[in-house]
Order: structure tokens, then C-alpha cells, then sequence
């Protein structure tokens, strides 16, 4: 075996150590900490974990996870929402067997992916990075305007329509919390095994060396595509939860307040590492409870403005002062004085050829 | 060619030439459909045909919905351009006087990724910045407004024109300032610099909805973001006689569309007819050959921000005076920029004209020639045919239309 | 294994007090150490978006009524967001655990929610301000039954149609509601006989915009055509051609709010010219809100009201406006968002009166089913509530003049007791508005040819012909 080590040990230890207080949470920490702060944790942390799987393992920074998540939810809500039964009356309201919708969902959310990823494959660097964000607000005025959809209002009652296996989410939170758990590691799991397959491999090399790898005979527009529709896959489970968790959708949930949260969140984790989604995602969460609860409500003392002043200031600051968010941070500490891994670099660069 | 009486070989020259240009284009085109294969043919020409078959829609297909308001796939709100030349001419001139205002706010953002490659995302919070104090100085100079928005009758030419000044000149220092502090020492670092203009996008934006409108009506709070507008000057409220179908256009729209001209004509002189702007267009080409000529790239990078970021405040002011400004418009020209862009290609001035009217002509027309199906349908559709046209051009040129090739 | 350096052992020391800095801020628990009976209230409002002027008008209200009736002081008569002091109903004390602050969409109100009824455990709400927000605090409301929630100001009908929790009331009308009467005005006073209607494509737009259909189509008027532009669309010019010439139909109705009311207008004048008085009616917007940009266009234009009777010359309002400056002289008492908000309060405390200091289902059960409130004039100056805890109110159609050179609102008519079913127009059962729904039948309604004409300000026995 090889010798670990330090840092990974230390790595090793404090996950162990995370995911030890993640399954005993529920006796430790009060009802709304485990609900509000530690489940949307899980949850957003997934979503972010689809981004930062792109930026990390395909150099690909992409703004429309938010929107894929929204989709998910939307294509959840319709379904399996039914008119008049318990007063909901918004949205296609099909009434559908919730395990079908539950697949559907994420089928079709997986399914959109593949359609954007196909449109944006070719694209690359900042290119990319616009035209996901231009998937995302036309994502979220779609469901806005498609009023047959839901429109403004909001589906609700999607949690109380859940499949069999997932139970009664409404009403007992520690069951999603633990479900949330379960998927977080599972999505985590899957990242870390893609990421040493043939198929992630080459989408690093990909990342690193795209007129390269093309020389070598891959078709780098395919595997990019491939790269987002599991990225979508995976915003797809994070969006299902977060309609479940939330028990509506509307579409606020998809716009632009929502996908620059995601992007805060990817950037303060560190958009270089996984775990930095799960990190950045709960640093976000505790922030904004901590300040909305103090701030006065003639808005910030001084400047004026709202908690969105606070996030882009802070969103500013990381991204100036330590690009790589908290991972950054952790591994720079790490990195003196040491041989170690070369490690995806900070995204400071565009991937040669991105220029067009 | 046998010789002939004069005129004969004349004119069967000039058809020859023709029919000789006429030939090679088609083995252009025939070549480039072969070297798609089938595979990559079928889907490409389903695009075409799809085209294609919008277009004759337009043209001549729809009809006109009948008394008794039913309908079918063929059914819109005015019928075909051949049924209802009236309509279609003034839905045509609307996609093109729109257009010349989505050209100017677009210009700008083309202009500062171009030559800098800076992906401005704080340009839509300058829009909304540059709205606002349209407003506040058209107030200003009008008491009587009281916070009600003005009327055209109530303003006149320099009015309107002061307003202008005002706001592009604070917004062109705005961007520059944002430009000297944040950007300029991370220049390369794309992404980053992204990250930077959208951390700047969300500051601004939520900073002017905790600052504006200051000029309310008495009794409401000076915050909020509220819907304000401003207004024309008062010689625009009137039509204009198109002796075509009997047409009268607004002269107000039309002066939006004679804005844009006159922003493309004169960033065009600009850019191809001074120093300045062959510099800068060297530097688009290469900025590391140009800065090794000994040019001061960092002050040509300080005149094409100010002038990207005057150009939106520019179009905020004609935006706001045809329609109004209020919070959340940051997001969505935000997004009429980024399609123009994305469609046109960054970077090139050909570019953000030809993305401009094809999207102002898309907008347009999915809003009002969509079928209508009963109440039901379908122009609640219309943002599919932004995707749609997104697509196609991403599909056949993922750099944009006249964008450079990767 | 390495030896653990300086900075590697600082570093893990750290970790480990941040581990324990979050276990201490889990077990914080928010709540305040039990006292004599306490009830505690949050008011929900807009401090963002589109309504974000309500913030204080909301606060203001409510703060109003809780100093009328439940012995409060305001901490500051010209900041109503400053607080209040003391406060008691019911022997329980009234304490306010903070202010929401929601920009008109679902999604931020459930955070909201979260915030100040979950973690801070508020028992009771006073809000939301708009009508998603509404929908979203019903659907919530529905799962949480040992909350209540009493209705600041929001239109859509959901709440208490199709939602209807039991711990859910509303003390005014919803979007319909407001517009009865101003079908019925224009088709008699300025002889409309067909009209084409814009609103908003989303559930307010055709909300307001079925209580205009429903009461004009019921006397006999014919909705020729109906067009939805989406909701804050930028240019209009497309939809407004979507319009019937003003020569080919007798009006307009118009429907659109949000950031579009003037934009709209302003694309309908270059579309077909000067605006004609007499062609243009609609809904509150073209008064209330940003619409105030279009009202000097529109002199002498009926449309719809908000709920409320500005200049209303009746003892009851009288004292309503008295109160509310008493405690904030620089709110107008006759804005709806101020009205609502009083009343929600007012009846919270009586409600606490009533259940003498419990909260949860004893409370809801004790909120009074009819309460005294300003511009109330039928049923004894009562408003009612009906099975669905929906208010049953006048409704008064205005009119815009000019008030001292700047523009303004009069009272143009009094339609008595309107309820929720709009007549029979609407129903649990029946779709909800939409795009084609109300549709354009002729019937007869229980206040047709029972509008009063207003002069002044004082009702008068005449009806409107």
C-alpha cells in the first residue's frame, strides 16, 4: 500500500470525521439547523458539485446547472401534482405515479442536458461560460411565460407526493435529511469513480490539451457533451431534492439571483475540488442567515443595499483575493515545502485554443 | 466565343459571367454539403428546412383568424404578409427600430470583449445605472414632473439630449474606474475576470435598487427601484407618412433606429477611419504583437472600456425613453447582449449589427406570428425561437456569425 | 509519517474550534425562555421588487391598528419600521419577531418563511403583500396548521378558493373583487358595447382582468379580443398591435401592471396616436403604483378600485383616517397596502381577545368572522367573511381627476357586499382565472344595476345608468 501522506491522511480523517456528525446530526443539532442549514447544505451542495465537477474535470465553467435544476423540479411538480385534491391548482397538474415522475424527472432534466451540452459543446472558455448563462435565464423565462407550465405561480404540493421508497418527506425532515445524506455521498462517490474511468481521464486531458487530444483521434465536442449531460444528471437528483425539500417551484427558483448563488457558492468552495461544493454551500448558507437576520431594514449601514450587497462583496473578494475559494486556501497551506500531486490549476488561464 | 453582331456578344458575355458565378457557388455549396456526410447533412438540413419553412410561414401560409375566433396551425393574429401587407410591414419595421436599440447596448459589450476579451457582466447593471440617471436628471430640469414621468409634449430636444450626456459620460467614468481597479491587473485571466464583472453586476444592481429613484412622487420612499421613464423630446410624438400601404410610423421608433445608425456609423469611422481605432483593431487581432510595438496597450484597453461602457448607458437612455427602466432590466439586457453576441460573434461590429436584426427580427415576429389557437397559443412560446435561433447558429458557426474562427 | 509541523498543528487546533464553534451555534436555540403568555407576530412585506414602497406603508398599518386597539406605542410616528412598544390582546403580550423582507416572488417568501416563522417561531403572520407570495404562504400554510396567517394584501384568488387552508383569512377582497362594477360603469356611462382587454400573462393579470370580463360581459358588453404579453416585457409594440384599431372597437381594457403600464401605453400611442378619453379603462394600475406615470394621460378615466374609498365621507372612515394619524400623520390612511394591513391587525387582536391569548387552532377559530373596517359601508359597515375565510366587501370603481393640479383618484361608484364567487362567476370546482377563463357570457350579477353613484365622496341614492 502506499504510504499516504499527511495531507491526504488529514483529508481522510476530517471526512471521516464530517460524515460521522452528518449521520449523528439529528441528535446533535436542533430541528431548524438540521432542516434549513444542514439538508440544503446536501442538497445545493450536489448542484454545486455539478458545476465543479465541469470546472474541475472539464475546465468548463457552466452557469446553467440552476436552470437544469429548476427543470427537474418543474418537470417533478407538474407531474405529480394534482388539481383540487389538496388545493393545488397551478401547473399541468398531471397526478402522476410519483416513482414514475420521480425518473421522468430526472430523465428529462438529463435529456435537456444533452440538448444544451450538444449546442454548447464546441464552444469553450468564457464562450461557454456565456451561452450557459443564456440557457439559464431562457430556461427560467420559459417556465416564466409557459404559463401551462406553472407560470409565475408556484407548484406546490410536490412534497406530498413522493415515491414510496422516499416516504413522507413533509412531515418527518430527518428522513430527508438522511435521504439528502445518502445522495450527497452517492453523487460524490460517482464524481470521484467518473473522474478515474477512461472517460474522465480523457475529458482532462481535454481540459488541459484540447487540440491535442483532438489530434489524437477523440472527439472532443462529444466527450464535452457527455461530461454535461452527467453533469445535468446530477442537477437533475439536486433539483428533485430541493422541490422536494422545499415543497414548491416557481420560477425564481431557476433565475438569475438563483444561478449566481450556485456560482458564489462553486467559487467560495473552490471550483478545483469536489469537497469544495459541500464546504462552499454551507459557508454560503450560514452567511446568509447570519446576515439577514442582522440586517437592519433600511438596508446596510452606510452603503445601504440588501444581503446581495454582502454577496457580491464577499463573492469579489474571494475571487480576488484566493481565487480557489477554500479549497484553495486549505491547499495552498498544504502546498509548501512538499512534493505533491499536480493539481488541476486555478482557473487563471483559459485551456489553450479557447481564444477563437 | 464565335464572333456576332456587337450587342449579342455583349449580353452573352454578360449572362455567361453569371451563369459562371452562379456555377461555382453551387459547387461551393455542393462540396460543402458533401463534406457534412450524411450523417451531418440530415440534421443540417432539417435546420435549413425548418428555416425555410418559418419564413414562407410568415410570407404566406398564415392566415387570419375568423369570426368566430377558432383556429388551426395555419391561424395567427394577422394572416400572411400577402393577406395583411399592412401588418407584416409595421411588425418588420418594429423588429428593425428595435434592433437599432439592441445594436447600441450591444455594441458595447462586443466592443470591450474584442479587444480585451473581457466578458463584461456587469453590463446590463450599467444599463440599469445609466437609466436611472436618465431619470433623475430629466427631473431635474422638470420640476413640473413631480415624479410622474414626463410626457413628450413636456420635453424638448435639449431636454432629452442633456440627459444623454449626463448619463453616458457618468456611466463611461463608472466602467472606466470599474475597469482601472479590477481588471487591469488580471488581464489574460479570463474566467476570472468574469467572475470579477458578475460579482460587480450583483453589487451595482442591488446598490441602485437601494438608491433609486430619488425623484418620486410626494409620500413615496426614495428607494425601491421602481418603474420610471423618460421622454422623448416632444417633436418625436408624431407619425411619420410611408406612402406604402398607407403605413404611418412613429417617428419616435424611428428615431431609435436612426440612434443605431448613427452609433454604427460612427464607431465604424471610429474604429476604421482614426488612429485609435486601427490600433485597436490591431490589438484585437494581436495584443501581444501590438503591445511589443511599443503601443500603450493599457491606455487603448482605458478608451475601449469607456467607450464599451458609455455605449450602454447610451442605450439606456434610448431604452428608457421608449420604454421605462426598473429593477430586474439589468438581468435582461443583460441577456438581449449576450444573444446578439453569441449570435453575431464577439468582436466584430459586422457582427453586432447582423445579431441584432436577426434577433430583433426573431423577437418580433415569434411574439406576433405565432399561431393563436384559440387563447391558449402560442405566443407564449416566442422565447423557444430564442433558443432556437441560438442553436442553429451555434449548430452551422460556434464562433457566431461573423465572429473569428476558433 | 511526517512530523507534524507548526503550521500544520495550528492548522488541524483551528479545525477542530471551528468544529466546535458549529456545534455550539447548532444547539442555539432561538427560542425566548417561556414568560407570562406571549404571542408572537412577524409582518410580511416587500422591501425589494416591484412593491418595495409597501415596506413601511405595510408596517405602518399594522403597527397602526395594534396601537388603536391592542395598547402599542409607536417608537417612532414617522418610521413605522422603527417598532413598537408594549402591546398586549387577550392578556398575552404582543411581541414582533421582525419584518420580512420579500421581493414579489415565491421563492424569497419561503426563505423568508423559514426565517421568521420557523427559526425565530413566530405564531402568527400578517402578510404576504403580493399575490404569488400569497399562493406560496397558502401551500405552506396548508402544511403547518398550528400557524395562521392573516392576509396582508394580495389579489389572487388561490388562497382562499382553491387552497383555502382553515388557518388562512383574508379581511379584503381579492384582484376580481376590486375591478366589480367598472365593466358595468363603462358600459353605461360611456357606451361601450365592445372591447378588447391586454393583462399580464400570469395569474394577477388574469385575475384583475376577470372581474372586468365577468362584470362587462354580464351586462351585455363583448371582450372582441384578449392579448397577453408576458409579464414585464420590454417592448410592447408587438402586443399592442395585437390590439383592434381604436376605431374598430368602442374601448380598451388594460391589465398591465408590473413595471409595464406605461411602456404599454407608451407603445399603443405610437402604435395609433394620442390616446382618446373615453377609450381606456383597466385595473388600479393605471392609478396605483407605477401606473401614476400614465394617470395624467388618462384624465377623467374610470377604473378599477384597490379595496378602498379615498375621500369616502362616512363616520366610519372618518375614524379609520383619524386613528392612522394619530399614530403615523405622514401615512396616507387611504392607501390599500396601509387599509389591509390595519384591518389584518385589527383583527388579530380581536381574534386574541377572543381566544384570550391562545394562538394555533383556538385562535383561528376566535378570529372574527366580521369586523368593523373603514370604507365599509353594507352589512352595517361590517365586512364579512364567507366559508373559506374570504372577505365579502364593497368595492369602489374610481375615477381619475385632478386633485389641487396634480392627478388623482376620486370615488366614481359603491358596489355593495361583493364576494369572492364573483357572483357565481367563480368557484372551487370552476378552472381558476386564466387566459380564456372567465369567458364572455351574459348574466345576471347580484350588484347589476345596484351601483351607486358616488358624488363627493357621499353615496348617493342614485343608481348608475
Amino acid at each position: 500500500m502506499r504510504k499516504l501522506d499527511a495531507k491526504t491522511l488529514t483529508e481522510r480523517l476530517i471526512g471521516v470525521g464530517v460524515l460521522v456528525f452528518a449521520v449523528l446530526a439529528p441528535q446533535i443539532v436542533n430541528g431548524y439547523w438540521l432542516d434549513t442549514i444542514f439538508t440544503q447544505t446536501l442538497l445545493l451542495g450536489i448542484g454545486a458539485a455539478s458545476l465543479i465537477f465541469l470546472s474541475a474535470y472539464g475546465g468548463m465553467i457552466s452557469l446553467a446547472q440552476t436552470g437544469l435544476m429548476g427543470v427537474a423540479g418543474y418537470a417533478l411538480g407538474n407531474m405529480v401534482s394534482q388539481r383540487g385534491l389538496l388545493g393545488e391548482s397551478k401547473g399541468l397538474a398531471l397526478g402522476w405515479d410519483p416513482t414514475l415522475s420521480l425518473v421522468l424527472a430526472i430523465v428529462i432534466t438529463t435529456a435537456a442536458g444533452l440538448l444544451f451540452g450538444a449546442v454548447a459543446s464546441r464552444s469553450f472558455g468564457i464562450y461557454f461560460l456565456m451561452l450557459t448563462l443564456t440557457f439559464g435565464v431562457i430556461a427560467n423565462l420559459f417556465v416564466g411565460s409557459v404559463t401551462k407550465l406553472g407560470g409565475f405561480s408556484p407548484i406546490a404540493g410536490i412534497d406530498r407526493r413522493t415515491p414510496g421508497f422516499i416516504g413522507d418527506v413533509l412531515n418527518d425532515r430527518q428522513r430527508l435529511y438522511y435521504i439528502a445524506l445518502i445522495a450527497a455521498v452517492v453523487a460524490y462517490v460517482a464524481i470521484r469513480y467518473v473522474a478515474r474511468t477512461p472517460f474522465g481521464i480523457s475529458l482532462q486531458g481535454i481540459r488541459d490539451e484540447p487540440v491535442r487530444m483532438s489530434s489524437l483521434g477523440y472527439t472532443v465536442p462529444l466527450h464535452r457533451m457527455l461530461a454535461f449531460t452527467f453533469a445535468a444528471f446530477l442537477a437533475g437528483v439536486a433539483g428533485v431534492l430541493a422541490a422536494w425539500w422545499d415543497g414548491q417551484i416557481s420560477p425564481s427558483s431557476l433565475g438569475l439571483n438563483a444561478t449566481i448563488e450556485l456560482l458564489v457558492i462553486a467559487v467560495i468552495g473552490g471550483l478545483v475540488r469536489i469537497e469544495g461544493a459541500w464546504l462552499g454551500a454551507f459557508a454560503f448558507i450560514v452567511i446568509e442567515n447570519e446576515v439577514t437576520n442582522r440586517i437592519p431594514s433600511e438596508g446596510l449601514p452606510v452603503v445601504g443595499g440588501s444581503f446581495n450587497t454582502v454577496v457580491g462583496l464577499i463573492f469579489l473578494a474571494i475571487v480576488i483575493v484566493s481565487p480557489d475559494g477554500l479549497m484553495g486556501i486549505w491547499e495552498r497551506l498544504w502546498g509548501l515545502g512538499r512534493l505533491r500531486e499536480p493539481q488541476r490549476p486555478a482557473p487563471t488561464a483559459s485551456p489553450a485554443g479557447s481564444e477563437s | 466565343m464565335p464572333p456576332g453582331p456587337r450587342g449579342n456578344r455583349l449580353s452573352s458575355s454578360c449572362s455567361l459571367k453569371v451563369a459562371r458565378r452562379l456555377g461555382t457557388f453551387a459547387r461551393l455549396v455542393r462540396e460543402r454539403v458533401r463534406s457534412w456526410g450524411v450523417v451531418g447533412a440530415v440534421p443540417r438540413l432539417a435546420a435549413v428546412g425548418l428555416v425555410v419553412f418559418a419564413i414562407l410561414y410568415v410570407l404566406f401560409i398564415s392566415t387570419p383568424p375568423d369570426e368566430a375566433g377558432g383556429g388551426n396551425w395555419r391561424t395567427t393574429n394577422f394572416g400572411s404578409a400577402v393577406h395583411d401587407p399592412d401588418s407584416f410591414l409595421r411588425v418588420l419595421l418594429d423588429a428593425l427600430t428595435f434592433a437599432g436599440l439592441l445594436f447600441i447596448v450591444a455594441s458595447g459589450f462586443s466592443l470591450i470583449f474584442g479587444l480585451m476579451r473581457v466578458v463584461n457582466m456587469a453590463h446590463g447593471s450599467f444599463y440599469l445605472l445609466g437609466g436611472y440617471i436618465a431619470y433623475e436628471v430629466q427631473q431635474e430640469m422638470n420640476p413640473e414632473g413631480l415624479g410622474y414621468s414626463l410626457q413628450p409634449f413636456q420635453v424638448n430636444t435639449w431636454e432629452w439630449v442633456l440627459p444623454l450626456l449626463v448619463t453616458v459620460g457618468s456611466i463611461a467614468l463608472f466602467g472606466l474606474g470599474v475597469q482601472q481597479l479590477l481588471l487591469r491587473w488580471n488581464q489574460g485571466q479570463d474566467l476570472r475576470q468574469a467572475l470579477i464583472t458578475i460579482a460587480v453586476s450583483v453589487i451595482v444592481a442591488d446598490q441602485v435598487i437601494a438608491h433609486f429613484p430619488r425623484h418620486v412622487v410626494a409620500g413615496s420612499p426614495k428607494f425601491g427601484g421602481n418603474a420610471v421613464s423618460i421622454a422623448w423630446p416632444g417633436w418625436t410624438n408624431r407619425f411619420v407618412d410611408l406612402k406604402l400601404f398607407g403605413i404611418e410610423y412613429s417617428l419616435a421608433r424611428f428615431s431609435m433606429l436612426a440612434l443605431g445608425v448613427f452609433v454604427g456609423i460612427a464607431l465604424w469611422l471610429w474604429l476604421y477611419r482614426t488612429k485609435t481605432g486601427m490600433v485597436i483593431r490591431a490589438g484585437v487581432d494581436d495584443r501581444q504583437m501590438t503591445s511589443a510595438l511599443g503601443i500603450n496597450i493599457q491606455k487603448v484597453f482605458a478608451i475601449a472600456f469607456i467607450v464599451g461602457a458609455g455605449l450602454a448607458g447610451f442605450g439606456a437612455v434610448v431604452g428608457t425613453s421608449q420604454g421605462n427602466i426598473a429593477q430586474l432590466q439589468d438581468g435582461t439586457w443583460l441577456l438581449y447582449s449576450l444573444v446578439v453576441v453569441i449570435v453575431g460573434g464577439m468582436g466584430s461590429l459586422l457582427g453586432a449589427v447582423a445579431g441584432s436584426l436577426l434577433y430583433g427580427l426573431v423577437f418580433m415576429f415569434s411574439a406576433s406570428y405565432l399561431p393563436t389557437i384559440g387563447n391558449d397559443c402560442c405566443t407564449q412560446y416566442s422565447i423557444v425561437f430564442t433558443f432556437a435561433l441560438l442553436a442553429l447558429v451555434l449548430a452551422f458557426r460556434p464562433q457566431g456569425l461573423f465572429g473569428r474562427a476558433a | 509519517m511526517r512530523r507534524f509541523g507548526g503550521r500544520k498543528l495550528r492548522l488541524l487546533v483551528s479545525l477542530g474550534v471551528v468544529a466546535v464553534a458549529i456545534a455550539a451555534m447548532t444547539q442555539a436555540s432561538s427560542a425566548a425562555p417561556f414568560q407570562a403568555l406571549q404571542v408572537k407576530y412577524a409582518i410580511f412585506t416587500d422591501c425589494k421588487g416591484a412593491f418595495a414602497f409597501g415596506y413601511e406603508l405595510d408596517i405602518g398599518g399594522a403597527n397602526a391598528a395594534l396601537s388603536e386597539f391592542a395598547g402599542a406605542r409607536p417608537k417612532n410616528k414617522k418610521k413605522p419600521s422603527a417598532g413598537l412598544i408594549g402591546g398586549t390582546a387577550g392578556g398575552a403580550k404582543l411581541t414582533s419577531v421582525g419584518y420580512a423582507c420579500g421581493d414579489d416572488t415565491p421563492a424569497t417568501i419561503l426563505k423568508e418563511i423559514r426565517r421568521l416563522m420557523v427559526q425565530k417561531d413566530a405564531d402568527v403572520m400578517i402578510g404576504p403583500l403580493s399575490g404569488d407570495e400569497a399562493v406560496a404562504t397558502a401551500n405552506w400554510a396548508k402544511n403547518n396548521p398550528q400557524k395562521t396567517v392573516i392576509i396582508g394584501t394580495a389579489g389572487s384568488q388561490d388562497p382562499t378558493m382553491q387552497i383555502a387552508p382553515k388557518n388562512l383569512l383574508r379581511y379584503h377582497g381579492d384582484g376580481a373583487q376590486w375591478n366589480a362594477g367598472i365593466g358595468e360603469i363603462v358600459y353605461k356611462k360611456w357606451g361601450w358595447r365592445n372591447a378588447a382587454i391586454i393583462m399580464d400573462d400570469y395569474s394577477f393579470g388574469w385575475t384583475s382582468a376577470a372581474g372586468i370580463i365577468a362584470d362587462f360581459c354580464a351586462i351585455g358588453g363583448k371582450i372582441t379580443k384578449r392579448v397577453f404579453p408576458p409579464l414585464n416585457t420590454t417592448d410592447y409594440s408587438a402586443y399592442v398591435r395585437q390590439l383592434p384599431a381604436p376605431d374598430k372597437v368602442d374601448g380598451y381594457f388594460w391589465v398591465v401592471g408590473g413595471t409595464g403600464t406605461d411602456p404599454a401605453f407608451k407603445a399603443f400611442e405610437q402604435a395609433y396616436g394620442r390616446l382618446k378619453a373615453k377609450q381606456h379603462s383597466g385595473n388600479l394600475f393605471l392609478w396605483f403604483l407605477t401606473g401614476v406615470a400614465v394617470a395624467p394621460r388618462l384624465k377623467d378615466a374610470y377604473i378599477g378600485g384597490f379595496g378602498t374609498g379615498p375621500g369616502l365621507k362616512t363616520a366610519q372612515a372618518a375614524a379609520y383616517e383619524k386613528s392612522m394619524k394619530k399614530w403615523y400623520p405622514d401615512l396616507p390612511a387611504t392607501d390599500a397596502f396601509v387599509y389591509n394591513y390595519y384591518n389584518a391587525a385589527h383583527a388579530l387582536v380581536e381574534g386574541l381577545k377572543a381566544s384570550k391569548g391562545r394562538v394555533g387552532a383556538a385562535l383561528q377559530a376566535a378570529l372574527p368572522r366580521t369586523l368593523r373596517t373603514g370604507y365599509s359601508v353594507s352589512n352595517g359597515g361590517l365586512v364579512k367573511l364567507d366559508s373559506r375565510r374570504q372577505a365579502i366587501a364593497d368595492q369602489y370603481p374610481m375615477q381619475i381627476t385632478n386633485i389641487g393640479g396634480k392627478p388623482g383618484v376620486k370615488i366614481a361608484g359603491y358596489v355593495p357586499a361583493v364576494d369572492q364567487t364573483f357572483g357565481g362567476t367563480f368557484s372551487p370546482s370552476k378552472p381558476a382565472p386564466g387566459r380564456n377563463f372567465p369567458p364572455c357570457v351574459k348574466k345576471k350579477l347580484p350588484w347589476q344595476g345596484k351601483i351607486q353613484v358616488v358624488t363627493n365622496g357621499k353615496i348617493t341614492n342614485q343608481f348608475v345608468k
